[in-house]
């Protein structure tokens, strides 16, 4: 049912651009409302503790504080918040155990930055003065930082009465790895580690929470990306209707996964702050407190083996592995499912075991990052076959075009489940063709053959490096839109996701203005506001412009037909003979039967007279979408860079970045998300580590000495299209939020080892930095 | 994270002895100590205020001495809390005659911190406790010289310690010291200051108005109107 698309796969600047470049845009900091209080957290400084006591009595004197609470105060309201994903029963032999983050510690520390107490004053400044008055008396425990020994009978225990450290176990097969590995001419086994990174946003968190008792109206302003389940989940948490709280993301500088979390504590406690105050509180988190107390991800250790044959055709591929989950495990195993799911990648590989522990720290609580524990598994895989190809002497790009799945195998079922807890299916896609054309974009083979050898004599050390890879996306269950014709003729949409520079306001209008045909310029949309569409899930898993955007592609085409509809009625004509362009509805081939969207939908909207029963009024429609399953996305990306083994400083002289995500909406946008995401990649590649010592104490909390990449790290960038639309939803959409993360790490090692091919150097972990490169540098030989 | 290092006092191992075990010539020594108490025999209480970088805050402590051998060794135990953070610690002293009638002290430990001063300071804890413990020690030095010097001369002993701005200067000039050990370093930041103060008189002198600014006072940013 695809007609011909005007707007959609235009290279179309954004419509919210002019209003962020001149500060006509709100911000959770740009709320001021009369009365308006705020709020300064007291934060544990022990990562693991016994909290004694707690005395605020000298904060409550000091003038300006309005109020302190601890969990004391919260009484029956102190609550642990709800676990967002708990793996169902129908999954056989899964232990889980679920531990879910608190509003204020109560009695046990177990993470350095949570939360004591809060206290409210009039200004910020009073506010942070008055945490100093507060004295608590904490008994310190042994911290549990490293994942082996947290599971060694006699560590601390995070969570005493567990019994054990241990928060989940679950096994996956597909085939038989043993009797493939038996067969095998090479099996390959490594140790692989994965640290942890942030997520690093421009914006931290903020919060405005305001309850007028008048009007019984909770209005909440939150940088979150899911603000419909954050209302519906603090209606609930505090016996009121769901019709009563509006929860509203504005504007948000970044959000990158962890700012979906139901709940932070600081939603709860200020929510419930504002209910017995009356007045409207803010909280900015400031920078310190984000490496603190924001979700964070990517800890992983895997014992990792890949089976194959002389020729690099893989027969199987296992791994045990440790997933560091932090002290709480709200978000379930949806991160080690992930890595689960793309440790084989873009790959047929016919035996499939993998071991998943997941274990509590005495660390920030892990949900998804950009990648959500995608990077993980193509690492492991891409790392496998970069060393089987060294072995067994064949070029990495040939050991990769061997063991891609094939175009005609889609869809193909992978045995295992994924995160949503739905059977492992690649919906489709040529991943041949993708790889190919990043080879031929980089220009692989006289790289290889001339160029390479002719710098090498010269004495550089420059590398390559290729890689392929898949992605997940375009989750369930569902979304929703509403799109409505007003009587000026412009269109107004609302959709219940979040934006957080997804170019969702630009996007969706293309989609929007090819079914009714208006200029996108023209359609005004609202995301991320629970009063104006209140049905939906929220923003992650790339998922806006396949749930979301298909949405609104069937409320945009319902209101097409209403158009037909009234307008064959208005204009004597019959439906197919009619024509929506620039705003009017035209006869086919006449000039003056014509009329203007914005009449017909005052024609639509009678102030008189009776309506025909069953009719709605106005040009409007609601429409919800919800996939079989989700798309996978692929992509393959290269990168030439040049490394110099004294400083250890790496210049990436070229990179590209070939991405198939389906039917493209935006190809501005497309590569917008492709440049931010490798951005992310490349910090979690050689310049982003978040580094903890044995007492769960964060060392580098400050982005002095946590490196986010910046202008002269992110190289250009050539960003190369196919397209192999999904039959899962007739956009044919696939997710691409993601996609410029995933597989940076993997190419970035190869292509370092590429570059420094005169010395025995392995890259099994990630991140690396310039010291690090040093000491492996310096512990392997010369060749 | 551990510190270790050395310093040579200017007089006999007893009288350096007397020195660190008495508390008020130890609040004296150290500027930023609010109090210093002694609970028991072997038992101090204090609070002391810290500055390490953008890190600054009073720090509520206890310290127990142990294993004394005097007057050769003893070991103390740190801990220490407050707003900047925590520090908890365990060090050996040890005190020898070199014979010239000075005595060499010698002093390793492990400190762990957290907090503010572990998560900011990071990269300034090193160099920061190395200047406290010596600037400290230099004190103590100053106390040991005019004691003796009042024992010989039958007088009172006159020592006015540094004050509290002196002491942190003298910690700020420590680090800076280090970050530019290097006389390269150092000649680098002076090009550096003085380029910039070069381009600014520059632009300021050619800065002209009127016509293109947008401002109603008409005024060149030297000043004239």
């Amino acid at each position: 049912m695809t007609k011909k698309r005007k707007y959609v796969g235009q290279r179309m600047t954004r419509n919210e651009d002019p209003r962020l470049l001149t500060g006509k845009a709100l911000f959770v900091d740009d709320v001021d409302l009369p009365g308006m209080l705020h709020a300064a957290f007291l934060r544990s400084d022990y990562a693991h503790a016994r909290l004694r006591s707690i005395d605020v009595s000298a904060a409550r004197q000091r003038p300006g504080v309005v109020a302190v609470y601890t969990a004391e105060e919260m009484g029956k309201d102190w609550q642990h918040g709800p676990p967002l994903v708990i793996p169902p029963p129908t999954l056989k032999g899964v232990l889980f155990h679920t531990r879910t983050q608190v509003p204020l510690v109560k009695d046990k520390v177990r993470i350095s930055g949570e939360p004591l107490a809060v206290v409210i004053a009039t200004s910020r400044y009073i506010a942070e003065d008055a945490l100093d008055d507060i004295v608590i008396d904490v008994e310190p425990l042994g911290a549990v930082i490293d994942l082996e020994k947290a599971l060694e009978p006699g560590a601390p225990l995070v969570h005493d009465d567990l019994g054990s450290n241990l928060a989940a176990h679950l096994i996956q097969d597909k085939g038989d790895y043993e009797a493939a590995k038996a067969k095998a001419d090479l099996v390959i086994l490594r140790r692989i580690v994965i640290d942890r990174g942030a997520a690093g946003a421009m914006e931290n968190r903020g919060l405005v929470t305001s309850w007028d008792s008048k009007s019984q109206q909770l209005t909440i302003w939150d940088t979150t990306q899911a603000p419909i389940p954050v209302r519906n989940g603090l209606a609930a948490m505090f016996g009121l209707s769901a019709n009563q709280v509006r929860v509203i993301a504005p504007f948000v500088g970044g959000g990158f996964g962890p700012k979906i979390m139901m709940y932070y504590p600081e939603e709860m406690v200020l929510t419930w702050a504002t209910l017995q105050l009356g007045r409207p509180i803010k909280w900015i988190e400031d920078r310190r407190e984000n490496f603190l107390a924001m979700n964070q991800e990517r800890g992983q250790i895997h014992d990792a083996e890949i089976a194959l044959e002389r020729d690099g055709r893989i027969l199987g591929m296992s791994h045990a592995f440790l997933h560091d989950t932090g002290a709480y495990d709200p978000y379930g195993l949806t991160v080690p499912l992930n890595t689960q799911s793309h440790a084989m990648s873009a790959y047929d590989v016919p035996n499939y075991h993998s071991e998943l522990k997941v274990v509590f720290t005495n660390r920030p609580i892990v949900s998804p990052v950009r990648g959500a524990g995608r990077p993980q598994g193509i690492f492991l895989m891409e790392r496998l076959l970069d060393l089987a190809a060294k072995e067994l002497g064949i070029d990495p790009l040939e050991i990769r075009r061997r063991n891609l799945i094939p175009p005609d195998a889609f869809p193909y079922e992978h045995k295992i489940i994924d995160q949503a807890f739905a059977p492992l299916i690649f919906d489709s896609g040529n991943y041949q063709d993708t790889l190919d054309k990043a080879a031929a974009m980089i220009g692989y083979e006289k790289f290889v053959k001339k160029d390479q050898p002719r710098l090498r004599a010269e004495g550089k050390h420059v590398g390559i490096g290729i890689v392929a890879f898949v992605e997940t996306t375009g989750v369930g269950p569902y979304e929703g839109a509403r799109v409505t014709i007003e009587t000026s003729g412009k269109v107004s949409a609302a959709t219940g996701v979040g934006t957080q520079g997804q170019g969702h306001f630009t996007s969706f209008a293309q989609i929007i203005a090819d079914q009714v045909g208006v200029d996108p310029r023209d359609v005004r949309l609202v995301s991320g506001d629970t009063s104006q569409f209140h049905w939906g899930t929220g923003t992650f898993a790339s998922r806006g412009a396949v749930v979301a955007a298909n949405a609104v592609h069937a409320a945009a085409a319902a209101v097409r037909g209403k158009i037909l509809k009234l307008a064959s009625k208005v204009l004597n004509a019959p439906e197919e003979e009619l024509e929506l362009a620039d705003g009017r509805v035209r006869v086919a081939g006449t000039r003056d039967q014509s009329i203007s969207l914005g009449e017909l939908a005052v024609r639509a909207n009678p102030l008189r007279g009776a309506v025909e029963p069953g009719t709605e009024p106005g040009l409007e429609a609601t429409a919800y979408f919800g996939p079989q399953y989700g798309a996978t996305a692929n992509g393959s990306h290269a990168m030439i860079l040049e490394v110099d083994p004294e400083t250890m400083m790496v210049d990436v002289k070229r990179y590209v970045a070939v991405e198939d995500c389906g039917t493209v909406l935006n190809p501005l946008i497309l590569e917008g998300q492709v440049h931010g995401g490798l951005a992310l990649g490349l910090g979690n590649s050689y310049y982003e580590k978040l580094v903890y010592d044995e007492n769960g104490q964060l060392l580098n909390a400050s982005l002095a000495d946590y490196l986010i990449p910046s202008a002269t790290e992110v190289p250009r960038i050539e960003v190369g299209h196919e397209e192999t639309p999904s039959p899962l939803n007739p956009l044919g959409t696939k997710g691409a939020g993601e996609a410029g993360t995933i597989p940076v790490p993997a190419l970035f090692a190869q292509a370092l080892e590429n570059a420094l091919y005169d010395h025995d150097l392995e890259i099994l972990e990630m991140p690396l930095s310039p010291n690090r490169l040093f000491e492996l540098l310096n512990d392997g030989r010369q060749k | 994270m551990r510190i270790e290092g050395e310093y040579l006092f200017g007089g006999p191992r007893q009288a350096v002895w007397e020195l660190v075990r008495d508390p008020d010539v130890l609040a004296m020594a150290l500027p930023g100590t609010q109090s210093l108490q002694q609970v028991s025999e072997s038992e101090y209480e204090g609070t002391m205020n810290v500055r390490v970088g953008p890190v600054a805050g009073v720090f509520a402590g206890r310290i127990v001495i142990s294993d004394e051998v005097p007057p050769e060794s003893l070991t103390l135990t740190v801990e220490g809390k407050g707003a900047p953070g925590f520090a908890t610690g365990v060090g050996h002293v040890r005190l020898s005659e070199q014979g010239d009638g000075t005595t060499l002290m010698n002093y390793d430990g492990e400190v762990q911190i957290g907090g503010k001063l572990a998560s900011v300071g990071q990269r300034l804890i090193d160099t920061a406790s190395r200047s406290i413990i010596g600037q400290g020690l230099e004190s103590l030095n100053g106390v040991l010289l005019a004691r003796m010097e009042a024992g010989v001369k039958g007088v009172e002993v006159e020592y006015t310690p540094p004050s509290e701005t002196q002491f942190a200067r003298g910690v700020a000039r420590d680090m800076a010291k280090e970050m530019f050990a290097s006389p390269q370093a150092r000649w680098a930041l002076v090009a550096i200051v003085a380029a910039v103060a070069m381009v600014i008189g520059f632009v300021l002198g050619r800065q002209r108005c009127c016509e293109t600014s947008p401002m109603d006072k008409c005024a060149d940013l030297t000043g004239n109107e």
